[in-house]
């Protein structure tokens, strides 16, 4: 066993962290979009609704994280809240795949599954990804709430998202970094806003409507 | 693993339990709280860069060995920390371009295995079992914990360590008894209590641990 010791940190080291800094920093500036989502996500799970979750290679893996953390909280005492990742089942994905084209994976999926009630999450590391991007317009025409996590790597899937939490740096592993900060928040906002008897009266949670995210 | 509730909901949402707070203050409120704990995250990362930074490097090259030497990389954790495994499996085996693609499997995708296992056996082997199958000496384990106490990642890493492999691991808190067992050449530990910030951090040291491997391959560290 060999624990880290300090000391001085290596420049390629430093240059990796230095990396993060700027992103980690800006990270702040989507507090309000990341507030105005959650409360329009309790609206939904007050009204009944589930939590829809998908994203392709890395952000399959944050999909099946989200799931998780809304079903199963790590904080004792918080109400588990439905949650389904589209990203786990191999004989689904590779079938839809073959019948349908790799774009159709979450939409055909979400087209089952989903109803107007719902909310749809898409990730997309780098923004570019045709199949959450479908799966995200899929989900508008069913009615749902659509909520992106996005990156800013040229991009457009935050487009059909009600709620595009887009984060500007076109490093895909700096975003995901970013990224699993803010479903962390979704997960702990989501339950102040569904414990607070103010926002009881918003069943809906159409609130702030497309584009008006940040 | 599940954790008392320490977000400190009470002193950071004080309309929340005062009841007479409008939705609009609600709003205001939340995204103050949003802001406060990105701020926390971005500290914590800036910590590890200190604390870790000699620690990476000498793992990063020690990888990097491995790999050349025919050696791959073995990862697991339970929870969402299952989900970090097969994201570090991945951005080994499949990186952004034009990195190389390097031999990476995530042991808790395989259900049949893990419910097998489980079922037959217990909990506790579903990593120690299949690494007994899979690894060589030579190979990478690297296991991802919060509280550094999983039964299974213990069992893991002992089974990891006995067949002569580089054994690497993330933890939080104080390391847990993964900081105890002997068996994790190469430990990790961000320093919180937070569940959150923990798997946040790790997503750092496991994303820089494989630039710094790349760079190594490419002899550029």
């Amino acid at each position: 066993m060999r624990m880290a010791e300090k000391g001085p940190v290596a420049p390629a080291v430093r240059a990796s962290f230095e990396r993060r800094a700027g992103p980690g920093r800006a990270l702040a500036e989507q507090a309000d979009g990341v507030a105005r989502a959650c409360r329009d996500m309790a609206g939904r799970f007050r009204g009944g609704g589930k939590l829809i979750v998908f994203g392709s290679g890395g952000a399959a893996a944050d999909a099946q994280h989200i799931a998780v953390e809304f079903v199963h909280p790590v904080i004792v005492g918080k109400r588990a809240l439905p949650a389904v990742s589209l990203t786990d089942d191999a004989a689904a994905l590779t079938g839809i795949a073959a019948a349908e084209g790799l774009e159709e994976v979450f939409a055909a999926q979400l087209r089952l599954l989903g109803g107007p009630h719902d909310i749809a999450l898409g990730l997309s590391a780098d923004g570019r990804c045709p199949e959450v991007r479908r799966a995200l317009a899929a989900a508008r025409d069913l009615g749902m709430l659509t909520v992106a996590l996005a990156g800013a790597g040229g991009g457009d899937v935050a487009a059909e998202a009600d709620h595009p939490l887009t984060t500007p740096c076109g490093d895909p592993c700096v975003v995901k970094e970013m990224h699993v900060t803010l479903y962390h928040l979704l997960w702990e906002l989501v339950h102040v806003f569904l414990e607070h008897p103010a926002t009881a009266e918003h069943g809906d949670g159409h609130g702030d409507g497309h584009g008006d995210g940040h | 693993m599940t954790v008392p509730d320490d977000t400190g909901m009470q002193t950071l949402y004080p309309f929340l339990y005062s009841g007479g707070a409008s939705a609009d203050a609600l709003l205001a409120d939340a995204a103050r709280s949003a802001a406060e704990k990105t701020a926390e995250i971005a500290e914590l990362r800036a910590l590890l860069a200190e604390r870790h930074g000699e620690a990476l490097l000498h793992c990063a090259r020690r990888l990097a060995e491995a790999f050349q030497a025919g050696g791959r990389l073995l990862t697991f954790g339970n929870g969402g920390s299952s989900t970090d495994a097969q994201a570090v499996a991945r951005l080994f085996a499949c990186p952004p371009p034009p990195a190389r693609p390097l031999p990476a499997i995530s042991l808790p995708h395989d259900v049949a295995t893990l419910t097998a296992l489980s079922n037959d056996v217990g909990f506790e082997v579903v990593f120690a079992r299949r690494l007994a199958a899979l690894g060589r000496r030579g190979d990478i384990a690297l296991g991802l914990s919060t509280s550094g106490g999983s039964r299974n990642l213990l069992r893991a890493f002992e089974e990891a360590a006995g067949r002569g492999m580089v054994t690497v691991g993330l933890a939080g808190y104080d390391g847990g008894a993964m900081a105890e067992a002997g068996t994790v050449q190469h430990l990790f530990v961000v320093p919180s209590s937070s569940v959150h910030r923990i798997q946040e951090a790790q997503t750092t040291v496991y994303q820089v641990l494989w630039e710094l491997t790349r760079r190594a391959l490419e002899g550029d560290l």
